[in-house]
């Protein structure tokens, strides 16, 4: 008998596993849909499927799921820029001197706890409508994880790395750049993948905040205005998607440019 | 069986079992034997339970699932419900009770803010003068108006229920009849908004500054027609005057899918033919976009100011935009500017953009057919202890006001209901 | 090359009040090319007298004089090896030990040079782009002795570096470390608590006491390398060693 193909070995069938609850959810989904036969309740798969596999097609005139998709995420990538720009060097620096930490240390654990949404109305006070308050707020949710990650991560590099830099001859420049920045790297990186996860939920929460007309929650909004709950689902979908794939993308760089890391822990 | 797939079946069942429970939860059987009501929306002491929805878009969703017995609602939400199955009339809010005081009943408005009439009077009046052409426009071009509208509203894409689909358009021609769009402050028309405040006041939605205002100071804090007027002169005249440009553009805020609008809507669609006709109007930038949020204001082929149009769910956002002078003009239920005003909002009432057009809707199997046999149901269903719920779009809408006062007028009690 | 060590003491505050003393009047002289273990029993300050040796630490009175120039903070005169090694995990061997070269802007081709002679002084000859944690805990040890040498110190200071290996490595080590510090002519202070250690590699053996730790003995050996453990001359030595401990160090 010949030997099984690889997908079925045993060490591959436990990574199926992954797909075995997606699959039951999506077959369950269909046999629910149907014994229910109430569309606003529980779409057919078909109906969401339709609108996801025509992602280029007009939404009730709000322009396409791939559009408002890039929209999204074009908003996302320049709140999570512009927070990381700010809160990295921040964290580093708070974390190297006490001076700077205790300078913005109230201040940062006055703000940390303000949900980023709760800057909607005021964000549209300063900076109108438009791209700018939109960063302002994504940029308030990415902004507290990647500055506790930064000083975590500054606080975490190892005494005896900065004191052989030291001895060395290093200058506080150079400690910086060759010995917190790649020692702090991985944490640093962890505190940008959360941030991003969570300038990913913002975005799309801001999205549906009275002042925008476009973007994947402006058209659940709209969807949800006309009552199309497949178009609903099909933009929450895309939007688990969008945040997945990111992630991965994190992992991945993660796994491989800081596989150091299993040493020291 | 090998182990992995003993652990697949059961995770499969698993599954399963627990939609199956999810969905047990969530179904209901239909028509309206609701067992027992949770708590929390149940209706507190009441003969009419009102849900306010935060805007009318849920509306069709919760009435179809049956966890409202109708709304009350701007077109062309009920035209929505009919023409779709899910609902039927009860009534039109030009007939709503007591009597016929509701007939050409206040409905929305155009407002701007007092800076910028201040400013630049000559832009609110080209603003104003676009308004009153557009609104002849539709009344008298109402197919094409109804075919313009539902591009501007939803691309002309089909409504979807389910195994229902309803053309936009059809839903639009059905409900253009029943909206008024006429832009003259006449007295009455002022009058009856002066009643609305009264109406406000005492539901308690107005406490300031209006409450105890006299008639005519509350003239001179909701009005300013000088706008209104001069337009009108200027499109009798056939010149409209060319307004000093704006260096910074201007925002234009209105409701999400309300056809009370459809003057603005209708302008930006259809520039071209105000541009050619009045020497006024709103050039979409990006003519791709069905539902233009950038445009130029252009007077006799000067292009006046940039001009942002920016959507909200409900009336008090708009209000909270103009508040903030995210918004400096808006088209928007006149309730809501009431409200705002009497908070301190510095806007003022340019003119009426439409009178009339909306309904109240109930479920298809109720047993009603006007309001009578409304308000019969209603207190049938109260004594039964399972008192009808209304959803209204929000707090202090016009909607909401006239619904209560209708229920008032027919001894009926109601609550709200989270 | 001189270093002399005067009169340094070092007391730790505990919880703002209470001086806690650790060291309590070091003087020693270490003379060029010498190598000196400073042998004592756990938490009798040897480590802290290495730290401050090299500047990492501020003594509470004495002072340390390097060549004639008091030494207040971390000077490339002295280069020094931690017990963990501290090799930097991103960087790979060549990296690591290029690390000091780097810091002092050594251009690429003079640094590729100076890097693979001393790759090749620790054995280390096809390593060169292998990451420290895919090395073993004695390769890693030799990288960081390399790292430390490549900037040319004039004094090593050595904290344990083999505390952590098992003998067998430990003594491979201590053979190669041998024949780095002929070939190199360096000066080495290398602290351990293993008495057998200390008589394998050292000129001279500076015990301590318990905490606070101050100077009991300084024992020559004069043997000449290389040494053999397994030696009666070897044992005869180590007994010494340990009688005089028992004798005149044993209690503070």
């Amino acid at each position: 008998m010949p030997p099984l193909p690889a997908a079925f070995r045993f060490s591959n069938r436990r990574s199926l596993l992954k797909f075995v609850l997606p699959i039951a959810i999506i077959a369950g989904w269909e046999l629910l849909a149907i014994w229910v036969n109430n569309p606003f309740i529980l779409p057919r798969l078909e109906a969401v499927a339709a609108v996801l596999l025509s992602p280029t097609v007009d939404i009730l005139g709000n322009g396409s799921l791939a559009a408002n998709a890039a929209t999204s995420l074009e908003r996302v990538l320049a709140g999570f820029f512009v927070a990381a720009a700010i809160a990295i060097p921040l964290g580093i620096g708070m974390g190297r001197s006490l001076v700077l930490h205790e300078l913005f240390d109230t201040l940062m654990q006055l703000l940390r706890p303000i949900p980023p949404l709760a800057w909607v109305p005021l964000a549209l006070a300063w900076f109108k409508i438009g791209l700018v308050s939109m960063v302002f707020i994504i940029g308030m949710g990415a902004f507290f994880p990647i500055l506790l990650n930064t000083l975590d991560g500054v606080k975490g590099v190892k005494k005896n790395w900065i004191e052989t830099a030291d001895i060395l001859g290093a200058k506080e420049h150079q400690i910086l750049s060759r010995v917190i920045l790649p020692g702090a790297a991985p944490t640093i990186w962890t505190g940008l993948r959360v941030g991003f996860g969570i300038a990913w939920m913002c975005v799309v929460a801001a999205e549906m905040m009275p002042g925008t007309n476009s973007g994947l929650g402006y058209l659940i909004i709209s969807a949800y205005n006309w009552s199309q709950v497949p178009v609903i689902i099909a933009g929450m979908i895309v939007i688990g998607i969008i945040g997945i794939g990111v992630d991965y993308l994190f992992k991945v760089i993660d796994r491989r440019s800081f596989a150091w890391r299993e040493l020291e822990r | 069986m090998s182990g992995m797939k003993r652990i697949g079946i059961i995770a499969l069942a698993l599954v399963s079992l627990a939609l199956l429970l999810v969905a047990a939860g969530c179904t209901q059987p239909s028509g309206t034997s609701r067992s027992t009501p949770a708590a929390s929306t149940s209706v507190p002491n009441a003969d009419v339970g009102i849900l306010y929805t935060a805007g009318v878009g849920p509306m069709p969703q919760l009435l179809a699932t049956q966890q409202i017995d109708g709304y009350i609602a701007w077109q062309p939400y009920v035209s929505i419900a009919t023409k779709s199955g899910i609902g039927k009339l009860v009534v039109y809010s030009g007939q709503l009770p007591p009597d016929n005081s509701n007939v050409n009943h206040p409905c929305c408005v155009l407002f701007a803010r007092d800076d910028l009439i201040a400013e630049n009077p000559d832009l609110v009046t080209a603003i104003s003068a676009l308004t009153q052409a557009s609104s002849a426009y539709i009344k008298a071009h109402p197919a094409e108006a109804a075919d313009l509208e539902a591009d501007f509203l939803v691309g002309k894409s089909n409504f979807t229920f389910g195994n229902i689909s309803v053309s936009s358009v059809d839903v639009l021609n059905d409900a253009f009849p029943t909206v008024q769009y006429t832009t003259d402050p006449s007295p009455q028309w002022v009058n009856d908004t002066k009643r609305f405040v009264n109406s406000e006041i005492q539901l308690g939605y107005v406490n300031n500054q209006l409450k105890n205002a006299s008639a005519d100071q509350l003239d001179s804090l909701l009005f300013d027609f000088g706008p209104y007027q001069n337009a009108s002169q200027e499109l009798a005249a056939g010149s409209i005057t060319t307004p000093h440009t704006e260096a910074n553009p201007i925002t234009i805020g209105y409701l999400t899918g309300d056809m009370h609008s459809a003057a603005l809507s209708i302008a930006l669609k259809n520039w071209q033919y105000f541009n050619d006709t009045y020497g006024v109007a709103l050039i979409p930038r990006d003519p791709t976009q069905v539902r233009p949020d950038t445009a130029d204001l252009v007077v006799n082929g000067v292009k006046v100011a940039e001009v942002k149009l920016v959507s909200g769910s409900a009336g008090p956002q708009v209000m909270q935009m103009a508040a903030t002078n995210v918004v400096q003009i808006g088209y928007v239920g006149v309730p809501p500017t009431i409200a705002a005003i009497d908070k301190g909002t510095p806007v003022k009432v340019i003119n009426p953009i439409n009178t009339e057009g909306s309904g109240l809707v109930v479920s298809p199997g109720a047993p009603v057919t006007d309001w009578n046999s409304f308000a019969a149901w209603a207190q049938q269903r109260a004594a039964a202890g399972d008192p009808i719920r209304i959803a209204a779009p929000g707090k202090g809408s016009i909607q909401d006001v006239m619904l209560q006062i209708a229920l008032k007028s027919s001894n009926l009690t109601f609550a709200t209901v989270s | 090359m001189t270093l002399s060590l005067e009169h340094l003491t070092k007391d730790f505050a505990k919880n703002g009040q209470e001086r806690v003393p650790a060291l309590a009047d070091i003087s020693l002289e270490i003379r060029d090319e010498e190598f000196v273990c400073v042998l004592g029993p756990s938490g009798c300050g040897k480590t802290t007298l290495l730290r401050i040796i090299a500047g990492l630490e501020r003594p509470t009175s004495g002072r340390v004089q390097i060549d004639g120039m008091v030494i207040d903070g971390p000077s490339q005169k002295l280069g020094m090896i931690f017990q963990d090694y501290s090799l930097y995990p991103w960087r790979t061997v060549n990296e690591n030990i290029a690390f000091g070269l780097e810091l002092h802007g050594v251009p690429r081709e003079k640094r590729a040079k100076i890097v693979q002679k001393y790759r090749d002084l620790a054995g280390l000859s096809d390593f060169g782009n292998s990451y420290p944690h895919e090395l073993s805990g004695g390769m890693r040890q030799r990288v960081a002795v390399v790292r430390a040498l490549a900037v040319e110190p004039s004094v090593l200071l050595m904290d344990e570096p083999f505390g952590a290996l098992d003998a067998q490595t430990r003594n491979m080590l201590q053979r190669e470390l041998l024949n780095i510090w002929e070939k190199t002519k360096k000066t080495i202070l290398f602290v351990t608590h293993s008495v057998d250690e200390a008589v394998y590699l050292a000129d001279r053996i500076v015990v301590l006491t318990q905490r606070p730790g101050h100077i009991c003995e300084v024992i020559p050996i004069d043997q000449p390398r290389p040494r053999d453990r397994t030696s009666v001359e070897f044992a005869r030595v180590r007994r010494h060693v340990l009688d005089l401990i028992n004798q005149r160090c044993s209690f503070p």
